[in-house]
């Protein structure tokens, strides 16, 4: 059998069809193990209830079992592979510990296997000094189903669809002489998710996250080096493959893939046309893009409210916080300048955290972190939030959790990870480049990296950074960097643009031990600060 | 198992990882479920982690988990599919095999040709130390005493203590259906099972101003004195409590062998033959004009002359992972850089050698005498480093890397450590320091758990390292995070 691949194009759709049949894994729901039906199937409920019941027969006071069904997909112009898991695991919680046991296999064994195992592990804990949790009161969910809506399936279409457009992008960008895609991948997950818990919900989703590896390089034959463009547009975001094929996506890109590859080399090389200039070290005003804007909210505040990292649960892994006592900052502490809010949700279009119901079965509320300045909340699951009781009941507010809890896949344990985060934009109908314009002198920063210390109180960024005089870009600084504190950066934002200017970022985060990665969206406009330090990050004492 | 009344492939308590048989037969199921000819190969994993976590000084999570992952290349007329799960029942891998089949029609022109490679004259994997009954032995009962055994003197002084602790065992072969029951090729891997055991833990003051870590791994959990840590760990947090602002510039600094192990872990990603000849990375000489090409520094003096890595799959207490016909091999010998790494295709293509892949993954570094008491006794200023957070490269060239201090940083003035200072920014080359040595130590197993159980070559990359003593160390900046 010798297929070329454009023969196999001609044998037409029908094949190219097969090559997307989704593969049948087995589960077994009865008696004998069978094709893995969709996630909705009824009987996946008492098998999940098998899991509930012996965990509950062995005593725990609550548990709760979550089985995934993941595939994921990863495109290259040349090839794709596919992967596909099954997995469930069981927690239960036993006098005040937390007990846990995951695995690949679903039957009613295993289930009733896993459910007395993660209250074995509970109970090897409980012997110890006494812990209390208290379950922020949830309602329950019962029979409920959600499919995140999408354009296009990644799964439904042909791979040789997807690896055409990504070999098209190639050609494309290769047209221009010393340009070409140093990195075009793609990778699409969809994950069907069951959970039950004993306080009797049970509810069954299916979710889409869509990422790329998109990188431009620019080979500059007069210093023989090659400058790399990443294209953000395609980070992750809870989207189908209309994160490449769509004409347009909102808060994401306005226009073609094709024309944004030809937007950003237009934009670079108007950088690089600016003369290259040795660095003043010192303090200035200073504009950031959205991108930057994202990262700085996404390494600060977005990281430093999660209430476990707060509250010295990650200090042997991520860190803690610069928000360290909770309990007496909600509604006092001032985070930033009035002009600062701070929103999180689980429920936006296209966010990479979105989700009907997190990993506790808890439909997520969009809720503010940060009100005009002042710190109001944190990020929380169903115990964490009972830990903020006392601080809700000032303001008269019930302990509810926010829906964060959340892990790649049932065969981690659920933990708090950050939601989708918005800056709150401001008023200014201005972009970049008019927050450039209006600023007489100091330095404008695009596409900034942090490196934030263990508490997210203090940042290194690097990033093109290029010097504004009288309102224009007048140089570039090749070798820049900026230091800052979390707490005085957000006190010195000038001015935050307009709604229309805001974008939106997919971003991972690891956390926990065994680290667990996990994605989210950052929206934010661009904004400007005052008195940044500027620094040459390779300048030594 | 009793009682079970399913057919589904799973890991049971007897067993939590696949055994040798296991994955010859499931092999063989595969390679039988192929059609239409070509080779068929898997590449089959498991694991089994038993896990504990605890926070403010009480057990947070215990878990047990396991998992699989079998991944299967087929090879179809000219393609070559690739598809990946965790499903080991036959209906689940025959479903597989076809999806391979299917997407080698989907990877037509990138199949490789037939590797004409000779065989290694040696094709034999060696014997090293990765396998620990003590480890996998480990119960849940166990872990649970022994997190409180590690909390209780933390607790009992008012202090926060959080940990792991995680007892690991992974399996791993790679087997080809052209090569069942013949010799291996040098890309095969025959049945491999490795255990691993880590513990870490970070003690806090109630106020935040004061935090002491100390974390140890080991293929064998009797390596590792998990009280000794304890006591280190809350020791280092009492003595770094309410530390003071110190200007940042260049100190002399004490390295504890975790923060050199952390400071120099980017020298073996920069040890690849071809980055020096393309002109770039820290081991380039110059070019050569005459024969056209790049020389590297290769027999040349780079390091101090008391430092020699090495690593040697003899070695009992380091345990790496096996690679076929892995040599000793003396990466720097007495600051001298004596070896480079390569991938087979490499050693076959251009140094015309029939050699195995030569990387530097796990590795002993020698030292000398001096206890760090010694160290900060003949220090007149000074900073004491545990360990380092956030490394991260700016310069692929100099290896001039960025990353801050953590857990305890402490002033030496005139022979004594005068005070806990807070954290700071370094910027400084990994290269620098080691050839700015004043004094070192007796080199000892660090922390450096693996980080991925899916990796295809090795897993465990364990590190022997000694305190270090060396002069003008470069700090930028200062951070507020304790």
């Amino acid at each position: 059998m010798s297929l070329n691949r454009r023969t196999f194009l001609k044998t037409g759709v029908a094949a190219a069809a097969m090559a997307a049949v989704p593969r049948p894994l087995y589960a077994q729901l009865g008696r004998a193990a069978e094709p893995l039906p969709p996630i909705e199937d009824p009987r996946l409920a008492s098998l999940a209830a098998r899991a509930l019941d012996s965990a509950r027969g062995a005593g725990a006071v609550y548990a709760d079992v979550r089985l995934t069904h993941t595939r994921t997909r990863r495109f290259f112009p040349l090839f794709t592979y596919d992967d596909e898991d099954m997995e469930v695991g069981v927690r239960a919680l036993l006098d005040g510990y937390w007990g846990f046991a995951s695995g690949p296999v679903w039957s009613p064994d295993e289930m009733a296997r896993l459910g007395r195992e993660a209250v074995h592990q509970a109970k090897t804990n409980a012997l110890g000094k006494p812990r209390i949790v208290t379950l922020a009161p949830a309602p329950v969910v019962k029979n409920a189903s959600w499919t995140m809506p999408v354009l296009i399936d990644p799964f439904a279409i042909s791979p040789f669809e997807v690896q055409d457009h990504l070999t098209s992008l190639e050609i494309f960008t290769k047209r221009a002489p010393n340009v070409g895609l140093v990195r075009n991948d793609a990778l699409s997950t969809m994950q069907e998710k069951a959970f039950a818990s004993t306080a009797g919900s049970y509810c069954t989703q299916r979710t889409y996250l869509t990422m790329g590896d998109l990188v431009v390089g620019v080979y500059l034959p007069r210093t023989k080096q090659q400058s790399e463009l990443t294209l953000d547009c395609v980070s992750a975001a809870g989207l189908g493959w209309e994160l490449y094929a769509a004409d347009s996506i909102p808060r994401v890109r306005d226009h073609s893939l094709r024309d944004e590859i030809l937007l950003r080399l237009e934009e670079a090389k108007e950088d690089a046309m600016l003369p290259a200039k040795a660095l003043d070290v010192g303090r200035f005003d200073a504009v950031f893009d959205e991108n930057s804007m994202a990262n700085l909210l996404d390494g600060t505040i977005g990281h430093a409210t999660e209430l476990d990292r707060a509250l010295g649960l990650e200090a042997n892994a991520g860190g803690t916080s610069y928000l360290n006592d909770p309990f007496a900052m909600i509604g006092s502490y001032v985070a930033g300048a009035p002009l600062l809010s701070v929103s999180a949700n689980r429920s936006e279009a296209g966010g990479a955290a979105t989700t009907k119901w997190d990993d506790e079965g808890v439909a997520p509320d969009d809720f503010t972190i940060v009100k005009n300045g002042m710190l109001v909340d944190f990020q929380t699951t169903r115990e964490s939030a009972g830990w903020l009781e006392d601080a809700y009941a000032k303001s008269g507010k019930p302990a509810h959790s926010h829906g964060c809890a959340n892990a790649p896949s049932a065969v981690e344990a659920p933990m708090q990870h950050v939601p989708n985060l918005t800056l709150a934009p401001g008023r200014e109908a201005s972009d970049f480049n008019a927050l450039v314009s209006g600023m007489p002198d100091g330095i404008a920063i695009k596409r900034a990296s942090l490196d934030m210390d263990f508490q997210h109180g203090s940042g290194l960024g690097l990033a093109a950074v290029f010097e504004v005089k009288k309102g224009k870009r007048i140089a570039r600084y090749p070798s820049a960097g900026f230091l800052f504190r979390s707490t005085e950066i957000w006190k010195s934002l000038l001015t935050i643009s307009a709604d229309k200017t805001s974008r939106r970022f997919g971003v991972s985060a690891q956390k926990g031990e065994p680290p667990q990665t996990c994605y989210h969206s950052v929206t934010a406009a661009p904004a400007a600060v005052k008195q940044l330090t500027l620094i040459d990050p390779l300048r030594k004492a | 198992m009793s009682g079970r009344t399913d057919r589904l492939v799973r890991l049971s308590d007897d067993s939590r990882i696949l055994s040798e048989q296991d994955c010859q037969a499931i092999a063989k199921r595969v390679f039988a479920f192929a059609s239409g000819g070509g080779e068929t190969s898997v590449n089959l994993m498991s694991w089994w982690n038993g896990e504990l976590r605890w926070a403010r000084n009480r057990t947070t999570l215990a878990s047990d988990r396991r998992d699989i992952r079998l991944e299967i290349w087929r090879d179809v007329g000219k393609g070559r599919g690739n598809v990946s799960t965790n499903q080991l029942d036959d209906a689940s891998l025959e479903a597989a095999v076809r999806a391979a089949e299917r997407s080698a029609v989907l990877a037509p022109i990138i199949r490789r040709p037939t590797p004409t490679q000779p065989p290694l004259p040696n094709p034999e994997r060696p014997k090293t130390a990765i396998w620990s009954d003590a480890t996998y032995g480990v119960t849940p009962e166990a872990r649970g005493e022994a997190a409180r055994a590690l909390i209780g003197p933390a607790e009992a002084k008012g202090m926060q203590s959080a940990g792991y602790l995680e007892m690991r065992a992974g399996s791993h072969a790679r087997l080809s259906s052209t090569r069942m029951g013949t010799t291996p090729a040098p890309w095969d891997i025959p049945y491999t099972a490795w255990t691993q055991a880590q513990c870490s833990m970070t003690v806090r003051d109630k106020e935040g101003t004061g935090s002491g870590w100390a974390g140890l791994s080991s293929y064998d959990w009797s390596h590792i004195d998990a009280p000794a840590l304890a006591a280190r760990a809350l020791d280092k947090c009492v003595a770094s409590q309410h530390p003071v602002t110190l200007e940042p510039g260049r100190y002399t600094v004490i390295l504890e062998p975790q923060a050199v192990c952390e400071l120099i872990a980017i020298v073996a990603t920069s040890m690849y033959r071809e980055i020096p000849e393309q002109g770039q990375g820290p081991w380039v000489l110059s070019y050569d004009d005459v024969l056209g090409l790049w020389r590297s520094k290769l027999g040349l003096k780079v390091l101090d002359e008391r430092i020699t890595i090495t690593h040697d799959p003899a070695d009992p207490l380091l345990g790496i992972f096996p690679e076929p016909w892995m040599e000793p091999v003396t990466w720097f010998d007495k600051g001298v850089l004596t070896n480079l790494s390569f991938l087979r295709d490499y050693a076959l293509e251009k140094l015309n050698v029939n050699a195995p892949r030569r990387a530097l993954t796990g590795y002993r570094m020698t030292g000398g005498q001096t206890s760090v008491e010694e160290m900060i006794g003949t220090t007149t200023r000074g900073l004491l480093v545990s360990h380092f957070s956030d490394i991260r490269a700016l310069d692929g060239n100099s290896l001039l890397s960025t990353g801050l201090t953590r857990d305890g940083l402490w002033l030496i003035e005139h022979g004594k450590i005068s005070k806990a200072v807070k954290n700071l920014r370094f910027t400084e080359s990994p290269l620098f320091a080691l050839n700015s040595i004043e004094q070192m130590g007796v080199p000892v197993p660090v922390f450096r758990p693996v980080k991925n159980p899916y990796e295809q070559e090795a897993p465990l990359t364990p590190a022997i390292v000694p305190p270090i003593k060396s002069r003008d160390f470069s700090f930028t900046s200062t951070i507020d995070a304790i």
